[in-house]
């Protein structure tokens, strides 16, 4: 792309053709107000709040945010003309908006707010009746909807349609009674709904698991990984009084693009459940973590393949790492079954990265429930469709969201025999000239399929037309697990002793179990009848890092320290370590990384420090009111 | 650095010199006994006339004196008359405090349990008054005054516990004369013009 040279407030700013006028405003530092524009969504000129002046142009004020750069282009944000003309679209957003922001969720970190200070009138004109609706109108279990509120910048509606391709949600009504519902009142059923949460500029759309829990300046925040699932968005998480009150998404273009399915933004309360375990118990008895891991270890040393160990999805590298060692030495020939694994083998070598869905021509996604297995991946592949008009090929026995996209060439298999139908694509028309890279998702189709088949069966494909592969892991650091050797698929029935860490077991604890060792966060059934319980740390306390489904190795940041007597997990197995006769003496997480790095090729990353909290953008300066 | 320290004399010589500040002897004859016994009756008659003045001294506690209407003591919560808190839960009180003291976590109303108007109440509201200096910002940042300072003063007690005033405490019903200060507080408006909001220029 050409590079334009145009100045903006005298600032000469040089950006790729194409660029709108707000996004070149902002590599200088200056803040164009917007309501309607976001950055992943289409323009729409709808808030008219980004108005400026410009020459060469007509001599009336223009959105900023619909018009792209020109060159020899001299934009006046600050002229007479473009100052008192966003002012007045300001007065106009408040004129049926309450004055409630005392009790509005969105108070504090509310862009309204915030542009009416710099951007607006000091006082109000409006004395007349405001437009009032019932209120708040639960959109769905997560969401509330307040329509007084809005302002109307179609930003969730635009969201749903472009980026979800849900028709859930709509405008109702015309001109200034227009209001957002959803569709036939029905709730909101996507997974990717909470995400207008984030969108709205104002205190529409509010999350109802947060609801009045804080408000934005009594929390503290930390940059974090989501453990859900193997895709690895990247979140904020938002702490209060040691608690976990707030998830949102964090942009990172390399992975999420700054969305989160719901499961990553609302299922967190477990975090803060008053019966969460604290202390060690043998045999319902309290106890220190001296005894419990002493009576652990008893209980499982010299088992052999009699004991059986079940593994949490969301282990990090260093507790993998750790276990590797345990499963080397005294737990040796243990069977282990990891929670929510694929049968998806180890890569070979590197596969295709997140990013590169964007640029590939032909999208082919083979055997996975893509929009509950790894939603933002799900995302990708419809930007990649609707926004740089790939072309898309799903083969799954059951509908899936992506059917919505009438041109999807959808496949549907008999269970297990996905991999017939991949060798069958590399003579369909789609990809007989695809005119750019092909991508080639798969997944396990949740264990109907023969996985080895299914990956030489991609593979053959991937070669044939060069494309790039992707399996689709499920579980969260099941990629670091699968490097480590500890993301096992071994059948737990027969065994005699069970190492329980995290939820027990999907198929329940086996019967022939004599001794049980739970560790884990909420008390469960069956616990009562466990010989020790230890309390384990969730995501919110934990240190550490995951390996996402591409390989990318990401840090951890604790949001919520950890009280005593709860131990990081990297402890309790050093101390496990020691009571099974290993000498597992790691002093810290930063020597279990640097080992673990030296160790093992793929985890090379855990080797550099963790980076520090990532640099936040410019603050945007805009000027005082007229 | 030696020679900076050798430099330094070992006691530092007194700021003040030995007769700095000691009123100069009087100059002359010293004037006689007479006028010495004159001089004690003249400060003796200073102190014998106070016997007759009226008493200023005010017998706390058994006498208190007039405090100003505007007095800000102890906190209270406010409710309507038909006995719904005013408290929303906002917590701009806690968010204008220059010392921490307040803690609002706040909670959603419902028609089961209705505590104030609107959405939001005030689960929790502690007042830690070890820490407060009372200097009514929460009053003055309330949007629905619902907090106000009462006139009370006398707040000791006997642990430190006791001190966290909670929601219950704060809802006790106030003194008539808090009423009284809120008119007066009313008369003496905030001294920043209308519309002035320092809006950084």
């Amino acid at each position: 792309m050409p590079d334009i040279n145009l100045t903006i407030d005298g600032h000469k700013v040089t950006v790729p053709a194409g660029t709108l006028i707000v996004e070149a405003a902002k590599t200088v530092g200056i803040e164009i107000p917007v309501f309607c524009y976001h950055h992943k969504l289409d323009p729409v000129g709808a808030c008219r709040l980004c108005l400026v002046d410009f020459s060469p142009g007509p001599p009336r004020p223009q959105t900023a945010c619909t018009t792209p750069v020109a060159e020899g282009m001299v934009v006046r944000t600050q002229s007479a003309m473009a100052v008192q003309a966003r002012a007045d679209i300001l007065e106009f957003e408040l004129v049926n908006h309450p004055l409630d922001c005392p009790v509005c969720d969105k108070g504090g970190e509310c862009p309204l707010q915030d542009f009416t200070f710099r951007h607006g009138y000091p006082t109000s004109r409006i004395d007349g009746p405001r437009l009032h609706f019932k209120k708040p109108i639960p959109l769905s279990e997560n969401i509330a909807l307040d329509r007084e509120r809005c302002v109307l910048c179609y930003r969730c509606t635009r969201y749903y349609d472009e980026i979800a391709w849900e028709q859930e949600l709509t405008v109702a009504q015309r001109g200034v009674q227009s209001f957002i519902t959803s569709q036939f009142d029905q709730p909101l059923q996507s997974n990717f709904s909470g995400n207008i949460i984030d969108l709205c500029p104002v205190g529409a759309l509010t999350s109802r698991v947060w609801r009045f829990e804080s408000r934005p300046w009594d929390m503290t925040h930390t940059e974090s990984v989501c453990s859900k699932c193997a895709v690895g968005c990247n979140t904020t998480m938002w702490q209060r009084r040691g608690q976990l009150v707030r998830i949102t998404s964090r942009e990172n273009d390399d992975i999420d693009e700054g969305w989160i399915c719901d499961r990553g933004r609302f299922d967190y309360t477990d975090v803060n459940e008053p019966s969460r375990l604290r202390t060690p118990t043998i045999r319902g008895a309290k106890s220190t973590w001296a005894d419990a891991l002493a009576a652990t270890a008893g209980g499982i040393k010299g088992k052999g393949a009699k004991l059986g160990i079940s593994l949490p999805a969301d282990l990090t590298n260093e507790e993998a790492f750790l276990f590797r060692r345990l499963l080397d030495g005294p737990l040796k020939g243990a069977k282990v079954k990891m929670h929510g694994r694929t049968a998806i083998p180890a890569p070979a070598g590197p596969t295709m990265p997140i990013k590169e869905i964007d640029d590939a021509r032909v999208i082919v996604v083979v055997a996975s429930d893509i929009e509950n297995d790894v939603p933002i991946i799900d995302l990708r592949v419809k930007k990649a469709v609707s926004k740089r008009g790939a072309k898309l090929i799903v083969i799954y026995p059951e509908g899936v969201d992506l059917d919505r996209n009438p041109h999807t060439v959808h496949i549907r298999n008999a269970k297990g025999a996905a991999a017939e139908e991949v060798r069958k694509l590399s003579s369909h028309e789609l990809l007989q000239n695809p005119g750019g890279p092909v991508a080639i998702l798969f997944g396990d189709g949740h264990g109907s399929e023969d996985m080895n088949d299914l990956a030489s069966a991609c593979g053959a494909l991937a070669e044939q037309v060069g494309g790039k592969e992707m399996p689709l892991y499920r579980a969260t650091n099941e990629r670091g697990a699968l490097a480590l050797g500890v993301a096992g698929w071994d059948s737990l029935d027969g065994v005699e002793a069970l190492l329980s860490w995290g939820p027990p077991p999907t198929a329940g604890v086996p019967t022939s179990v004599r001794f049980l060792a739970a560790w884990d966060h909420l008390p469960r059934d069956g616990y009562d009848k466990a010989a020790v319980v230890l309390p384990a740390t969730t995501f919110a306390e934990r240190q550490g890092s995951y390996t996402n489904l591409e390989g990318t190795v990401q840090f951890l940041r604790p949001p919520v320290a950890i009280n005593p007597p709860l131990k990081e997990a990297w402890e309790v197995l050093n101390e496990l370590g020691a009571a099974l006769g290993l000498e597992l003496d790691y002093p810290g997480i930063f020597p279990i990384q640097r080992d673990a790095a030296a160790k093992t090729p793929a985890l090379a990353a855990l080797a550099q420090t963790p980076s520090p909290e990532p640099v936040t953008g410019p603050v945007l300066v805009g000027p005082a009111h007229p | 650095m030696a020679d900076e320290k050798s430099s330094q004399p070992e006691h530092p010589t007194p700021l003040r010199g030995p007769r700095e500040g000691v009123p100069a002897k009087p100059e002359g004859k010293h004037p006689g006994v007479a006028a010495d016994v004159a001089a004690l009756a003249g400060g003796l008659k200073t102190t014998l006339s106070e016997f007759f003045r009226p008493v200023v001294t005010t017998m706390y506690p058994e006498d208190k004196t007039v405090r100003s209407e505007r007095y800000r003591g102890r906190h209270y919560l406010r409710r309507y008359d038909n006995g719904l808190e005013r408290c929303i839960g906002c917590e701009l009180c806690a968010a204008a405090c220059p010392v921490g003291c307040i803690l609002v976590i706040a909670a959603e109303n419902s028609d089961e349990n209705r505590v104030s108007p609107g959405e939001r109440y005030a689960k929790t509201y502690e007042i830690n008054m070890l820490r407060c200096i009372f200097c009514g910002y929460c009053e003055d940042a309330c949007p629905v005054q619902a907090i106000v300072l009462g006139p009370e003063y006398e707040l000791s007690d006997t642990s430190r516990e006791k001190f966290i005033y909670t929601k219950e405490k704060l809802l006790e019903p106030m003194p008539p004369d808090v009423e009284a200060r809120l008119r007066a507080s009313a008369a003496h408006p905030s001294p920043l013009p209308d519309g002035e909001r320092g809006t950084p220029k």
